[in-house]
């Protein structure tokens, strides 16, 4: 199989750093903490879910799993971008559950100090202060910190409203 | 005792707990069956088998267990001497007993303290004139093995040699110091003449019941194994030290003497099964889809290698590997299957206890008769139709069995009748629950029907006999007048029937007034893997399980009719609406209707329904895949598969698509 794959150890000793996954999100570059990404896989076949919410964008077969996957675009609300070969699939696991997001394309991974992190502005995270949970400065650049467990929780209790809505109206 | 200490024990403690359900259950269906009538053989059982509890609580120093199971031991004890006769309030309190075994049983799995046993020994005696004694004496016997035989036994042996039939003397030691030296004996001697034919043991059953043995147990057996079987049990037992198992020479060869160094095997209390977590099979289950998909691939390399005479030789050597991967991947995975199955007999072994105090309840008298407990499921199987099964054993009694007065005046025998049976046809399970009770009467059905509104009078007249007692399904039907604190719970047949087909399974009913009811499920053997019809719909494959399809038929233009314009189609007289799959999933049926080619009849809810889509593309056995979480809920869809080319595929609950 072709896939990128990476694999990391702990770095315990020096607590005043942290290592990231950066990617690429339209203009933005966003990034995540090493130890919640399981795996990064090219993008391959997605099949739709129909009745799944809108940033659903479908799933997939990973070694004889089925796993779900996630537009991030569409979940912060960009516009739709046309698959290309820089797209990744970053692979997420979260209390048991595996879920898939698509981003534009993986930079590397960072190391950035501890210090460089500031907690996020509510003017910009707005509603979604859960899944944002800092914002690093390295050099000029910011990169936003994302926190993919809590869009797994997140997906998953708006997947049930959306579901106890459909079932209430349905009624 | 501090839970501590069981820690060292924590390997004696899990077999002695395995051993302890399947003792409570036999237990608990020996008594229904004593109640009703007498049978020295199951007073002895059940006396045997609180010997055997109380014996291995004691040896792991679980004090509590030891004095109830010794009350009831009493109580058996007196039962067997005929000095009383076992009444239903006694059957009741042992009951009891039994119950709190199984808390008890709980508590040490879970590390918690064990249940109070105050109120339930002193319960007990009430029944017992005695106080209770010591509950343990090992008493002791020289240990050296030897005795002569009686001649009797001599010439019984001879007998099965010269039937051909070998006869090996086993000597199995325990530990000296071990507490309840009977037990084991008798433990041992019970698991060994369940496996082999043991002809003669001593001490004997009665003077193990005593307590009137050693340290040593001799059995001659006959098998044909060279006793290896019978070693083995021995050695699983636990305290045994030694066991030898030496061939039986008859007596007119000469003296042999002992030969059995190399014969005798250590003890270990390793068993030839394991636990293992489900979740580990499915992790294999899905290594197994992962083999399947690359032998696709290899069979589509081979065949573009095939076109070419240049690499042919090569395509038809790797073409023979993929169809032998093929077989592999394929016995792996019906080895894997088989390891999740598990007898109905877990869930069957409840019933009879059940049925019992449901019966007494409504003054009723009801024999439960239970058939093929053995066969088996799978375990996501048997837990769904867990519910369903209680609620048909439930209205049986309830509403089925008439009261011993309108029996005997139908000329019926007093006691009803129940019977719970099960077997393997094709690739299904069928469970049978019968009575010979009222049955259900058509017409009293249709009425009931009409008074709720949930038919008109004029579709209720056109109902034939099996149409009307379909009338069961419905939502919001329940024929009880009354609701009764046994089976009037708000939850009805439709329910039962819903969770059923949620599984591919099915359920049919047959009733003869007066004569009695016949509920029959059709349950599919596992819910991992199923028949499915493939179909391609605005370029997407899904998956309809065949249990839901009637039909796959081809669409002409001029098939179509419309009703109040909503187009249907007319298959054999029947009226099918005709809604698009496409147009379903996304929530406007009657939408995407153009140029459909193919139509999918099936039944949703009992209703019929025809699904357009673009294409067939065939019957397939697929797997059933979780999808997580947060798909898990979907309405109209169950799940996802892995088709052959390695692409996920949704799996519809057609039951739930509209």
């Amino acid at each position: 199989m072709s896939e990128t794959r990476y694999f990391y150890e702990e770095d315990s000793e020096k607590g005043t750093e942290r290592q990231i996954v950066a990617f690429a999100l339209g203009s933005e570059t966003y990034g995540v903490d090493i130890s919640q990404v399981r795996e990064i896989i090219p993008i391959q076949k997605i099949v739709p879910v129909p009745r799944a919410p809108d940033f659903v964008e479908g799933i997939i077969n990973l070694r004889g799993k089925v796993i779900p996957v996630l537009d991030l675009r569409k979940h912060f609300g960009f516009e739709k971008k046309e698959r290309d070969d820089e797209q990744k699939i970053v692979l997420a696991e979260s209390h048991g559950e595996s879920i898939g997001v698509i981003v534009d394309s993986v930079y590397s991974v960072l190391r950035i100090p501890e210090d460089s992190i500031e907690p996020p502005a509510s003017v910009i995270t707005g509603d979604d202060v859960g899944y944002i949970s800092g914002i690093a400065k390295i050099n000029d650049s910011l990169i936003v910190l994302l926190d993919l467990s809590q869009i797994i929780s997140d997906a998953e209790s708006r997947t049930l409203k959306e579901i106890d809505l459909a079932s209430a109206v349905v009624k | 005792m501090k839970k501590d200490d069981l820690a060292e024990f924590q390997e004696d403690l899990q077999i002695f707990l395995i051993e302890l359900d399947e003792i409570l259950a036999d237990t608990e269906r020996n008594l229904v069956d004593l109640e009703r009538s007498p049978d020295a053989a199951l007073v002895q059982e059940v006396f045997r088998a609180m010997h055997t509890v109380k014996g291995g609580a004691a040896t792991l120093g679980l004090d509590d267990a030891v004095e109830v199971t010794h009350t009831m031991e009493s109580i058996m004890e007196r039962v067997r001497s005929g000095e009383q006769e076992l009444t239903s309030e006694m059957v009741d309190a042992l009951f009891h007993v039994l119950d709190w075994l199984k808390m008890w049983k709980v508590s040490l799995e879970e590390h918690i303290d064990s249940p109070p046993a105050e109120d339930l020994i002193k319960e007990m005696q009430r029944f017992v004139l005695e106080p209770h004694t010591e509950s343990a004496k090992v008493k002791t016997r020289p240990a050296d093995g030897k005795h002569t035989l009686g001649e009797e036994l001599n010439q019984k042996l001879d007998e099965y040699l010269s039937q051909n039939m070998p006869v090996y003397e086993v000597v199995v030691k325990f530990r000296p110091d071990a507490d309840l030296l009977s037990v084991r004996c008798f433990q041992v001697f019970t698991l060994v003449s369940e496996a082999v034919d043991v002809i003669f043991s001593e001490p004997s059953v009665d003077e193990m019941e005593s307590d009137d043995v050693g340290d040593v147990l001799t059995m001659y057996i006959s098998c044909e194994d060279g006793g290896e079987m019978a070693r083995q049990i021995a050695g699983s037992v636990g305290d045994v030290i030694e066991v030898s198992v030496t061939p039986y020479k008859p007596t007119n060869a000469p003296e042999a003497g002992r030969e059995s160094p190399d014969a005798t095997v250590k003890t270990s209390s390793l068993g030839r099964t394991v636990r293992v977590d489900v979740e580990l099979l499915d992790f294999l289950m899905n290594m197994i889809g992962e083999l399947v998909i690359d032998r696709t691939r290899l069979t589509q390399l081979a065949s573009r290698l095939l076109v070419d005479k240049d690499t042919a030789v090569i395509g038809n050597e790797l073409a023979a590997l993929a169809s032998h991967l093929q077989r592999t991947s394929q016995e792996l995975q019906e080895g894997i299957m088989k390891a999740r199955l598990l007898p109905l007999k877990n869930i069957f072994s409840k019933f009879p206890r059940m049925i019992r105090d449901l019966a007494n309840r409504c003054g009723k008298q009801i024999d439960l008769e239970i058939r093929g407990e053995n066969t088996e499921l799978d375990r996501t199987v048997l837990e769904v139709i867990d519910d369903p099964l209680i609620h048909i054993l439930r209205n049986a009694v309830d509403h089925g069995i008439e009261t011993p007065e309108e029996r005997r005046h139908m000329g019926k025998p007093e006691r009803g009748k129940v019977i719970l049976s099960a077997w393997h046809e094709e690739n299904q399970v069928v469970i049978e629950i019968t009575d010979d009770g009222a049955g259900m009467d058509p017409e009293a059905l249709k009425r009931s029907a009409v008074n709720k509104g949930l038919v008109s009078v004029e579709e209720a007249g056109r109902l034939s006999e099996k149409e009307a007692l379909e009338l069961i399904f419905m939502p919001g039907f329940s024929t009880a007048k009354v609701a009764t604190q046994v089976s009037g719970r708000g939850v009805g047949m439709d329910v039962v029937r819903t969770n059923l087909e949620r599984i591919n399974g099915h359920v049919e009913v047959r009733s003869r007034l007066g004569v009695g009811t016949t509920f029959t499920l059709k349950l599919p053997l596992t819910l991992a893997i199923m028949r499915a019809l493939l179909v391609e719909c605005s370029g997407c494959i899904y998956a309809i399980p065949t249990s839901s399809v009637e039909e796959a038929i081809t669409v002409s233009k001029d098939g179509i009719q419309t009703i109040k314009g909503k187009p249907t189609l007319l298959v054999r007289g029947r009226i099918f609406p005709f809604v698009s799959l496409e147009g379903v999933l996304n929530d406007d049926p009657w939408a995407h209707q153009h140029g459909l080619q193919y139509a999918v009849l099936t039944r949703s809810n009992g209703e019929a329904l025809a699904l357009g889509v673009d294409d067939l593309i065939g019957e397939e056995e697929i797997v059933l895949k979780d999808m997580g979480k947060m798909l898990a809920r979907l309405k109209g869809i169950a799940g996802a598969t892995i088709l052959p080319d390695g692409d996920p595929a949704l799996i519809l609950d057609v039951n739930r698509l509209l």
